[in-house]
């Protein structure tokens, strides 16, 4: 039985369904992310584990306890919240020796383990120090020792770096991890970031409505979206309309050049009216050099430098404008706006939604 | 633009000054009045009669009792109501505010009677004994305070993540009275004090209730009392009440020195 179990999971607020049928199985040690757009419902999900919502229907297991209707105080669960949530009255020591002195630890096992977590977020010094007197960076390390000193038996983690700048976020995502890993604890991450979700997690839930979209490693999830949403929202898409369809040869036209697709991709078309999906980092510069890549050709109508990527969109027909990100590099001899270029990509690289 | 710099902050000026004057001038007066007990001198013989009058320390002390009791209960039931309020009832607070606003509308006059008529008679019977009479005194004064304590709480709640700091408290392990003292009551410190001092400055110089619930026992009776007999000490007694409402103020700001930025930095 897997560590924690979340069945037939619904909730409703009102009229609004916020979570419906939701289903997962989290193995011990996993950090599994959330990924969704605002109103998904994955904080609502993360709320019901840890006992601040109640599920409307469905059954929550943890450690093979049942804890559906169990009291948060009595979980035993760690929370970390995007707003840090440090009590401004205490002190870093204080914040984190918290949990401890709720359970009535003896003062030196408290300030033995205090310590411990001081030197796990790398923070030894900052123990006297109030939350008002620490960045953002320091407030959600303590915040998350705090939620580590318990011990819990999950950790449940609400887009904790949102509130923080773009480098601070990176460092701290993996800290997160490191941590998450040499403690071997169960995490549940909620994020609306894809690179975050991509960049930290075991396994990904992609929620969409209220409902999952996909669940799968972020390679799956990346290579392989299994719904129309998914492919959208996990990475950059190209979904081009194509014509002349034709199934026996595994090949189509897009604004009137070939396009040949491995014959698998054609089987499993998801809409009527088929399109052709393709992400930007799969093309190249240059004409097909294999007999199974494609061969594009089209004029740049932008460039846009992004430092480790170029973007580019080049129209391959009339108003037919595809994305396309090359990765920087010193030898990368860049066209311009206005420039003919020729685009290369494998066959296997693109499918038809 | 250097002359209309200078127009500008002669203008600021012009009110500053113009404010002070409006304030401070009856003040000033009444001071001045109250030093004239001696014929062609200037004397602090007012204050001396008032300062050596017993029934000015005796109310006095009865006084800064009731306030004393009336912050305790202010307290008690206010900050607990308008914290649930925040956190699980947000529909109710325009109810709770316009309620926290009612002894502003309703007369002291009506609210006394309307106390007098209810728990005087059975099966309270509260008017029988002094502790009683002192508990229904209590009871009105924090009616009559309540604008003030539930604002002031209200205003701290609005400072501080009270949701995440519960769910943070809640998830650490606390239970609902642990939530309440160990983070709820000492993060609205500031709040709570700016009410309470609020609350005995308005308890001390109160006259409507008092006089018609304990008579002559209380400060604000006496303070009429003085004014309609004695006519230097009652300009020295209103001296001295304005001193010890700035006293108060001054206490308010000497607790909240520091804090106040921690607090509310400390919350985000």
């Amino acid at each position: 039985m897997s560590f924690l179990t979340l069945t037939n999971i619904s909730k409703s607020f009102g009229s609004t369904d916020a979570v419906r049928d939701f289903n997962l199985e989290v193995e011990k040690g996993e950090l599994v992310s959330f990924l969704g757009p605002s109103g998904c419902g994955k904080t609502t999900t993360l709320r019901m584990i840890a006992g601040f919502e109640l599920p409307t229907t469905g059954v929550i297991t943890l450690d093979g306890q049942e804890i559906t209707h169990q009291p948060p105080h009595q979980r035993n669960v760690g929370m970390v919240f995007q707003s840090y949530a440090l009590f401004p009255n205490l002190t870093v020591a204080q914040n984190i020796g918290f949990g401890l002195e709720v359970r009535k630890t003896p003062p030196a096992a408290i300030k033995e383990r205090v310590e411990e977590m001081l030197a796990l977020i790398h923070m030894e010094e900052y123990g006297g120090r109030y939350p008002y007197q620490l960045s953002g960076g320091q407030q959600q390390r303590v915040a998350l020792a705090r939620a580590l000193a318990i011990r819990p038996r999950v950790l449940l983690l609400d887009e904790p770096l949102s509130a923080l700048d773009a480098k601070i976020r990176t460092e701290l995502r993996l800290e997160i991890r490191r941590i998450q890993q040499a403690l071997g604890i169960t995490a549940i991450y909620v994020t609306h970031d894809q690179e975050e979700a991509l960049s930290l997690s075991d396994r990904i839930v992609v929620m969409n409505r209220g409902r999952i979209e996909q669940v799968g490693t972020p390679t799956q999830i990346y290579n392989y979206p299994a719904t129309e949403f998914v492919a959208f929202f996990v990475g950059q898409l190209n979904v081009l309309p194509i014509t002349d369809l034709d199934p026996a040869t595994s090949s189509c036209r897009l604004g009137g050049q070939l396009i040949t697709l491995e014959s698998v991709a054609v089987e499993h078309p998801l809409q009527d009216t088929p399109h052709l999906a393709i992400r930007p980092e799969e093309f190249d510069l240059g004409p097909a050099r294999q007999p199974d890549q494609n061969q594009l050709t089209g004029r740049v109508e932008t460039l846009i430098f992004l430092g480790a990527i170029v973007r580019l969109r080049v129209e391959v027909a009339p108003g037919l404008l595809v994305s396309v990100d090359l990765f920087n590099s010193r030898e990368l001899n860049l066209p311009r706006a206005g420039d003919e270029v020729v685009l290369h990509f494998p066959r296997h690289a693109c499918w038809l939604m | 633009m250097k002359a209309r710099a200078l127009l500008g902050k002669l203008w600021s000026w012009f009110w500053i000054v113009l404010g002070v004057l409006y304030f401070f001038t009856p003040l000033l007066a009444t001071f001045d009045f109250s030093l004239r007990a001696r014929k062609g001198m200037l004397t602090f013989l007012a204050y001396e009669h008032i300062f050596k009058d017993v029934n000015f320390w005796r109310t006095f002390g009865f006084s800064l009792q009731m306030g004393f009791y009336t912050i305790i209960v202010s307290i008690v039931l206010v900050v607990p109501t308008a914290y649930w309020i925040r956190l699980r009832l947000p529909q109710l607070r325009p109810l709770a505010e316009f309620i926290s606003m009612l002894p502003f509308v309703v007369p002291a006059i009506v609210l006394v009677f309307g106390l007098i008529r209810v728990f005087s008679g059975p099966p309270f019977h509260l008017t029988n004994t002094f502790t009683g009479t002192n508990a229904l005194l209590v009871a009105g004064y924090v009616v009559l305070t309540l604008p003030y304590t539930y604002r002031a709480v209200d205003t701290g709640l609005a400072a501080i993540d009270v949701r995440s700091l519960t769910e943070a408290a809640q998830s650490l392990g606390a239970g609902w009275g642990t939530i309440l003292l160990r983070i709820v009551f000492p993060n609205l410190r500031t709040a709570i004090l700016s009410g309470a001092f609020l609350t005995l400055a308005t308890v001390i110089g109160e006259y409507t209730m008092a006089s018609f619930i304990v008579g002559i026992k209380a400060f604000g009776p006496y303070m009429s009392l003085v004014g309609q007999n004695k006519t230097y000490e009652s300009s020295s007694l209103a001296i001295i009440s304005f001193l010890l409402t700035w006293a108060f103020m001054g206490l308010i700001q000497l607790f909240n020195r520091g804090r106040a930025e921690g607090q509310l930095a400390g919350a985000r």
